[in-house]
């Protein structure tokens, strides 16, 4: 299997600040560590297509990205911040809010089957360890862990190659964080790449291979193996002198 | 247990206030006017409500979209299919097959159709003042292609009012079931809860938009015909009084004007409240002014509850 690398090639985030040059390749969890506003999360949608660069471009494999539903179609999937504004539809059902980015799965002689999306889902249900007793039932019944795994459960059925996730464990329980730590390895030893924001360094020291640490709208510092430390990183982010 | 009270529930989020209404005032024109109401002219009825039936499922898939999605121009696409139909087709040109008149209407009800969904979906201009900018064109058009009334309408056409007119309601009803199931209708659902989030999900947010303009346009074409049926003739002047009734109906029947949330069932039992509202009104000899107030003062109160039941069952949720 070959993995195709996310890079970004001289990303400005805005006028004037010192262009960032990364690569994201297959099999790797990368973190974006910074305090907000820094510009990491910029970043993220800048590489999900959703934001443009001031200068510089992102390409995926050989290919540059341009846009958003470009970066889908490449397999470049993203899971936004903020759940209730941007994510669920509070109006549909759990089992469509599953499968609302994949809905040509279920296509069985030109009509949607709902057993085949019962299928898929159940099987998504297994893997994430989702509780919900029925998935006919409005998504705003679940928890706002599970309503997370439904999310993921959204975007693992594109079959992504890279996954940009936005503090993917903001507001869930402990529980569903180890959950979702022990998807995201899974991921990544398949060979998918994940970059992670989080607001919690402990997470990104117990998930990434390495992280970059943001200050002031580009990458201030890129930490990894035995150098990755609470310590290291919260200096960085406060702009300490190394 | 757990189904049943949840089937129970879906039913009541589909028709909301419209269902109860439906049954109250079922039973009152029953009991009120009892030789209008028997059984064995239920036919004729349905007859007289299909075309507002019609009017109101045509006006949905477009408040479904949401963002202010709407569709002014169903009255004077249905004048103006009834207008084409009879005048064009039949009187001027003696085409009177159902082989050419039916497509004629769908293909007239979906280009228009498409015309709202360019202007409302691709160009983003408001929902409202397209297709309000689509109706005095169409009422227009209508206008000078038909001045006055004319008539008759082919036999096969005429026949289909009654009991018959169940035929192009059901073909309406199947046409739906079979949308339904397609993978844009899920979307458009998503696109109608919440399109910024429906954008982040992947989905083509203008181009499901574009489908629902011109899903509903098409349905308006059906609609023309019913309104044709009904009639038997062609009228200028009474198509575009559908497009208001109709938008009422559908609020009545609990589709959210917000979007995202309602169904062809809704849109039905809203259309029949409104038939039956006005036929008490009518057993009672009420001027046609007290009418329009009725109806309007109905639709309020119908709007504000669904409102009120919206925020209790949000509340629970939560």
């Amino acid at each position: 299997m070959t993995e195709a690398a996310l890079a970004a090639n001289e990303v400005a985030l805005r006028a004037g600040a010192a262009p960032i040059s990364n690569e994201v390749s297959g099999g790797e969890i990368v973190g974006l560590a910074g305090l907000d506003g820094h510009g990491q999360e910029r970043f993220l949608k800048i590489l999900a297509g959703l934001e443009t660069a001031a200068s510089g471009a992102v390409s995926f494999g050989e290919s540059p990205v341009h846009g958003f539903y470009d970066a889908v179609s490449k397999g470049i999937a993203y899971l936004g911040r903020d759940r209730r504004a941007t994510g669920i539809f509070s109006s549909l059902s759990i089992l469509d809010n599953f499968a609302i980015s994949t809905v040509w799965h279920d296509v069985r002689s030109g009509l949607i089957s709902r057993r085949a999306r019962r299928q898929r889902y159940e099987s998504f249900k297994e893997r994430l360890s989702v509780v919900a007793p029925d998935p006919r039932l409005s998504i705003t019944t679940l928890s706002g862990g599970n309503q997370q795994k439904i999310l993921l459960a959204r975007l693992m059925a594109m079959e992504p190659q890279v996954y940009l996730l936005n503090d993917p464990t903001r507001g869930v329980d402990v529980a569903t964080r180890h959950v979702l730590y022990g998807v995201f390895r899974e991921l990544a030893a398949a060979g998918t790449s994940i970059v992670i924001l989080s607001t919690e360094i402990e997470e990104i020291l117990l998930l990434c291979d390495r992280v970059l640490v943001f200050r002031e709208d580009t990458v201030a510092a890129e930490i990894a193996g035995a150098e990755m430390t609470n310590e290291r990183v919260i200096s960085v982010m406060f702009g300490e002198p190394q | 247990m757990r189904a049943s009270d949840s089937s129970l529930a879906t039913l009541w989020q589909r028709t909301s206030f419209g269902g109860v209404l439906l049954l109250v005032l079922l039973i009152a024109n029953i009991f009120l006017n009892p030789p209008r109401f028997v059984f064995t002219n239920w036919g004729t009825l349905i007859g007289l409500a299909a075309p507002l039936i019609g009017a109101a499922i045509a006006s949905t898939p477009a408040i479904l979209a949401g963002r202010g999605g709407l569709d002014l121009s169903v009255g004077p696409l249905m004048g103006f299919v009834n207008a084409i139909v009879i005048k064009v087709l039949f009187l001027d040109n003696g085409i009177a097959s159902p082989f050419v008149i039916v497509p004629v209407a769908l293909i007239t009800g979906l280009v228009v159709g498409c015309i709202n969904g360019f202007l409302a979906a691709v160009l983003r201009i408001q929902p409202i003042v397209a297709t309000l900018g689509t109706f005095l064109v169409l009422t227009g058009v209508t206008l000078t292609i038909l001045p006055a009334p004319l008539g008759p309408a082919p036999d096969w056409l005429k026949s289909l009012a009654g009991p018959l007119s169940i035929v192009p309601l059901a073909a309406i009803f199947l046409i739906w079931a079979a949308v339904k199931r397609l993978p844009i209708f899920g979307q458009l659902m998503a696109v109608g809860s919440d399109d910024r989030a429906a954008f982040t999900a992947g989905v083509p947010v203008t181009q499901v938009r574009f489908f629902a303009y011109a899903f509903g346009g098409m349905l308006s074409g059906i609609a023309g015909l019913m309104l044709t049926s009904l009639i038997g003739s062609a009228d200028p002047n009474i198509g575009p009084t559908f497009t208001l009734t109709a938008i009422a109906a559908v609020a009545l029947g609990g589709v959210s004007l917000a979007g995202g949330r309602g169904s062809i069932t809704g849109a039905t039992t809203g259309a029949l409240v409104i038939f039956l509202l006005q036929s008490v009104l009518t057993t009672f000899n009420v001027s046609t002014h007290l009418l329009q107030l009725a109806n309007g003062a109905i639709l309020v109160t119908a709007v504000v509850l669904t409102a009120l039941q919206d925020r209790l069952q949000r509340g629970g949720a939560r």
